[in-house]
């Protein structure tokens, strides 16, 4: 019996012990943050939003964040007015749940509503009126076999909810025989929005590379439809200049259109075709105006032969610029270099003060604020570096210590 | 302090309520020979060197429960389950899951039996026993198995004997089982097992409804009824052999065949509902079995096994429409709920085991092992899909594994004795790599080869004849799969310089197991288990590099307890119970990029690590006559609340604790011929979530009859 004792003993003590020391991990965790300034930020799987007063300086640890969200990997779009932040998602193969922020009045972030749901997959995306608008191409509308369907989800930004339009049938919509995948979403304000246009012919079923539209017959030309709020085709800004509008990744559509700050949009093309004669370039579309004027910039002769994919407005007519490591720029390509241009004076420089190309393994959405551009960079921990236009100088910001990533920045205001 | 009270006033419970599955196991119940013939087996296997449970699943019988649901008592196990019948079954086996785990039948390894042949849809009435082999392998189950492996014994007997059971409960659940078994006087044998569970699922689970006008979803949580859930698998097993011949000591020749039929009710979160997605899996599986005892010269044993697997997995998605928890729909104006899809994946398993034992003396046993697998795959998608598919996808994939296994068994005396044991792991893969430097892929097929060796040792000591130590240790690992060694070629690099991931599992045991004046059984058992995991291969994504990569990376240390207590008596009581804790942290201080890890030394997310089990049963003998048994059990199950991801983060979103209670009558008449049993199953009706956000059945009721024959030889 006294072996048995020993034994209950020595395994009570055990139980004990391994009890005592299994809660001590329930520690504290640091107060979440506060302020105007939203960040999305990346552990090491899941996704987290933070509150922050200055993204400006200083150092935040991702455990004073405000909230963990269910699912990861959101796409993070800021509006002014109103003033919220809308997360977009769609998990492959199932439909993703919509997320939409606001600023309470005690400054506080707050859910607005219990999400709404996303039916299709997105390949553009952006603001118009009080809506964000998402877009994807080569879609087969019930009852066809065609794939040159364009679907569009209207999402309200005051009620959280989200309309997908009727399909929008695409083929020979510029009158040459191809069908049209959209690229990005630019509010003209006139309760109008132009999208660039990839024209393709219907994509090989056979393809790789996840992408909705298939071969590009005519790369030389650029084509931009302006839709009204009903998505009737308003009119299509063309010319031969410059090469389609918009960036390549994966199965994504990069928007390359942007208007600056006196309503002149600047449409870009990054020249991502390697079948296409002209080189990285911008065309204007004048404020309201109903075709591009005479305006031209050779982008290309400034950026040592690099292409660019992703186009973001700063200020005034300044534009930050995310340019493919290589030469011949691919849909996998790895894409961390920046460089900034005036679209008046036609001039570029290269951005000084952040981290070495090759050094960067991922980038967030930026926030123009103040004349500057905040942009989310990690290389080691992620910090968001402040981006001076005129000199295309940057100062390193805010770092957010044990984060993988900043996916995003934004403002938000309760006012 | 509350808390830690609370759980020590439990572990205190848990041992002062020593008692019930494994002293069943040494119990003498009698239903039939069958049950008794397992007892010795089971009981060897728990006295063995290694750390390794079996469970005598002859004593399940009269239950409703599969495979995943009988290792669910096992301490060290946690089975994870996402719903009901047929739902997707994981088992966690000391923090180790996935690959890490791997599963066996009758010692053949299960992988290529596919989504309708698995733990979760096998009834446990199919099983003589199951073993569950914690950190330590022996060489006979050959597979890169880094935690730990699982091997279910089915039924083999030389005796005459039918076993037909039906039941139906809640939710519109109807399962059904037969098992037949004969050898002639010439020494042909006969075998034949058949089930098919069948559920509409119909629970009811709490989550936010969408509204169909806005796609909005609700602010508050209702209830609703499952509506496309149903479930039915069906699966045939005939074996044919002899026995006893001078040429074969046994030959078996049998085939398998299964099929399951699921309707997909939702996304990975409850609150994503479908309304027409399914999924469907079918399975063949033909085998040979060949021992021979007695091979050329005395104790020498051989035994070859082969077996083909081909397995089908069909997935279904072409409805234009979106569903929510009330069942309405509205159209869409593209086809699928969630992606448009009509899937097929073929795969095709090949497997061959040879085994040569051969004991020389009393004292010196040795054994070689090999295992041959070799796997291909090649999918078809009808409506193949800008998001998943390219011309790679649907090009041959291979991977031919092979485990060669060395053991020396050396018995000091009666009381010690030692087995030490080397592997060496091969594989060869081939699958199609992109070769292209620009946007166009090109691919080509290629072949790339890998290998490294494992090693342990398992020893046992005899204090006295009930007590009982056991040390053992393996360097164990896990080999790159294909994916991870050529990438998915589009999206995903392969990297052909990668290292296996690999553990060191050290085990500590103390058994006491003594039955006293003839009446009152008592086991005791406490383990220690020590986990040092290296290398594991992760997905990493770069901008600076474009697609996603794999690379060794992570270093994790679970340092765990788990105690078992039981106490029977005289057949008539018994009650047991198990608790299981393990440290599992994270040990890797900084990101593959260089910078400190927040969540160092953190609990390892999603993987529950504290969990325990009692159990308690009376049994009425010849109430309603002679050889009539009326039983009553008990079964509790917890589970400490675990996080979802880092708490270092910051992470907010955990596991609740579960607790659940079932409870059953079971009447058996004519020594166990009869049978019919009733259950209850969640009892006090519990919200149930193995995984966050997947709501599993609230309270069920069932009703199991079961007719047995037996006749001995």
């Amino acid at each position: 019996m006294n072996t048995k004792q020993l034994l209950l003993c020595g395994l009570i003590s055990g139980m004990a012990l391994a009890v005592a020391s299994c809660d001590k991990d329930n520690n504290n965790t640091p107060p979440a943050g506060k302020g105007s300034f939203v960040l999305s930020v990346t552990g090491e799987s899941a996704e987290y939003l933070m509150q922050v007063d200055d993204p400006g300086s200083g150092e935040v640890s991702i455990g004073n964040n405000n909230q963990q969200l269910e699912q990861s990997g959101y796409t993070w779009i800021f509006n002014s007015n109103p003033s919220v932040a809308v997360g977009l998602i769609y998990q492959q193969g199932d439909p993703g749940i919509g997320l939409g922020y606001r600023l309470s009045p005690d400054a506080t972030l707050e859910a607005i509503g219990a999400g709404f749901q996303i039916p299709s997959r997105f390949t553009s995306y952006g603001f118009f009126g009080d809506y964000a608008i998402t877009s994807v191409g080569g879609q087969t509308p019930a009852g066809t076999t065609a794939t040159d369907g364009v679907t569009f989800n209207f999402i309200d930004l005051k009620k959280l909810s989200l309309e997908t339009k009727p399909v929008v049938r695409t083929q020979n919509i510029a009158g040459n025989g191809e069908q049209a995948t959209f690229s990005g979403i630019v509010d003209m304000g006139n309760g109008e929005f132009l999208t660039g246009m990839v024209l393709s012919q219907p994509r090989d079923p056979n393809a790789t590379g996840g992408a909705s539209s298939g071969i590009v017959t005519y790369p030389d030309s650029v084509w931009v439809a302006a839709y009204d709020a009903s998505l009737n085709l308003k009119r299509i800004y063309r010319d031969g200049r410059i090469s389609y509008s918009s960036g390549r990744f994966r199965s994504q559509y990069y928007a390359q259109i942007g208007k600056a700050d006196d309503g002149n949009v600047y449409v870009f093309s990054g020249s991502f075709e390697s079948t296409t004669k002209h080189p990285c370039g911008a065309l204007r579309i004048p404020n309201g105006g109903t075709a591009f004027d005479d305006y031209y910039f050779d982008i290309e002769a400034l950026t040592e032969e690099l292409h660019f994919r992703k186009v973001w407005h700063i200020t005034g007519n300044y534009f930050l610029l995310e340019f493919y490591n290589d030469k011949e720029p691919s849909a996998l390509g790895a894409a961390t270099k920046y460089g900034v241009v005036n679209m008046s004076a036609k001039s570029f420089k290269w951005v000084t003060g952040i981290p070495a190309y090759d050094q960067i393994t991922g980038t967030g959405l930026p926030m123009a604020y103040g004349g500057q551009l905040y942009f989310p960079i990690t290389a080691a921990d992620p910090a968001i570096y402040v981006i001076d236009p005129a000199s295309a100088s940057a100062t390193k910001g805010m770092t957010v210590t044990g984060a993988t990533n900043i996916n995003a920045v934004g403002r938000l205001t309760n006012g | 302090m509350k808390g830690l009270k609370y759980y020590f006033c439990l572990s205190v419970l848990f041992l002062l309520a020593h008692a019930t599955a494994t002293a069943q196991l040494d119990s003498t119940v009698t239903l039939g020979e069958v049950v008794v013939t397992g007892h010795s087996k089971v009981s060897a296997i728990n006295r063995s060197a290694y750390n390794v449970v079996a469970v005598d699943a002859g004593t399940l019988r009269n239950t409703t429960m599969d495979i995943g649901q009988a290792l669910d008592r096992i301490s060290g196990v946690k089975i994870r389950e996402t719903g009901g019948v047929g739902s997707n079954t994981q088992v966690f086996l000391n923090g180790f899951s996935g690959r890490h785990v791997k599963l066996f039948i009758d010692g053949l390894p299960a992988e290529g039996f596919g989504a309708a042949f698995r733990m979760g849809n096998i009834p446990v009435a199919m099983a003589d026993r199951i073993e569950v082999y914690k950190g330590v392998v022996p060489v006979e189950l050959g597979a890169d198995a880094l935690g730990g492996a699982i091997n279910i014994v089915t039924r083999r007997t030389a005796n005459t004997h039918a076993d037909v059971s039906y039941s139906f409960g809640s939710f519109n659940t109807h399962k059904a089982n037969l098992s037949l078994g004969h050898t002639t006087a010439s020494g042909f044998v006969f075998q034949l097992n058949a089930f098919r569970n069948y559920s509409d699922n119909s629970y009811r689970v709490k989550t936010k409804l969408l509204d169909l006008s806005t796609n909005a979803y609700s602010t508050d949580d209702y209830w609703f009824k499952r509506f496309h859930d149903t479930y039915h698998n069906e699966t045939l097993i005939a074996k044919l052999g002899v026995v006893n011949k001078p040429w074969a000591s046994r030959l078996m020749a049998g085939v398998t065949l299964s099929r399951e039929s699921a309707e997909i009710q939702h996304a990975n979160l409850m609150k994503i509902v479908y309304g027409g997605r399914t999924r469907s899996a079918g399975s063949i599986i033909p085998s040979v079995k060949y021992d021979k005892y007695d091979l050329f010269v005395e104790h020498l044993h051989f035994s070859l096994t082969a077996n083909y697997n081909r397995s089908r997995n069909h997935n279904t998605d072409s409805l234009a429409r979106q569903y929510n928890w009330q069942g309405e729909y509205r159209g869409k104006t593209t086809k699928g709920e969630g992606q448009y899809a009509l899937s097929e994946f073929n795969n095709h398993h090949y497997f061959a085991t040879a085994n040569l034992r051969y004991q020389a003396g009393e004292r010196h046993h040795f054994a070689l092992n090999n295992v041959y697998h070799y796997f291909t795959r090649k999918a078809t998608d009808a409506a193949a899909n800008a998001e998943t598919s390219t011309a790679a996808s649907f090009m041959r994939r291979a991977n031919a594994k092979n485990v060669l296994g060395a053991s020396y068994k050396f018995e000091a005396t009666r009381r010690w004795h030692t087995s030490v044991f080397a592997k060496y792991y091969a594989v060869h893969v081939t699958g199609p790599v992109n070769t292209s430097k620009t946007s166009t892929a090109v691919y080509e097929e290629q072949q790339r080869a890998f290998g490294t060796p494992g090693y342990g040792v398992a020893t046992t000591y005899y204090l006295t004849g009930a007590l009982q130590l056991k040390a053992s240790f393996e360097k164990s690992c896990r080999l790159p799969s294909e994916r991870e060694l050529f990438g998915d070629e589009v999206l995903e690099t392969g990297n052909a310089a990668l290292k296996p991931e690999s553990s060191r599992n050290v085990n500590l045991n103390v058994t006491y197991n003594e039955t006293l004046h003839h009446a009152h059984t008592v086991y005791l058992d406490a383990g220690f288990i020590y986990r040092d995991t290296r290398d594991y291969i992760r997905r990493q994504i770069e901008q600076r590099y474009g697609g996603a990569f794999y690379t060794n990376h992570g270093q994790v240390r679970n340092v765990g307890f788990d105690a078992e207590a039981r106490y029977v008596y005289r057949n008539r009581i018994a009650i047991g119970g198990n608790l299981t804790w393990q440290d599992m942290r994270n040990r890797e201080q900084y990101a593959p990029t260089g910078q400190k890890l927040v969540y160092y030394n953190d609990r390892m997310p999603n993987n529950p690590y504290l969990f325990g089990h009692i159990d308690a049963s009376y049994t009425l003998f010849d109430l309603t006559g002679k050889g009539s048994t009326l039983s009553i059990a008990y079964n509790f199950r917890y589970v400490h609340r675990f996080f979802l991801t880092w708490q270092s983060e910051g992470s907010t979103i955990v596991i609740p604790r579960q607790r659940s209670h079932d409870l059953s009558v079971t009447w058996a008449l004519e020594d166990g011929r009869y049978n019919i049993a009733f259950e209850v199953k969640n009892m006090t009706d519990e919200l149930l979530y193995d995984n966050y956000s997947l709501q599993k059945p609230g309270r069920s009721f069932a009703v199991k009859l079961r007719y047995v024959f037996f006749r001995g030889k």
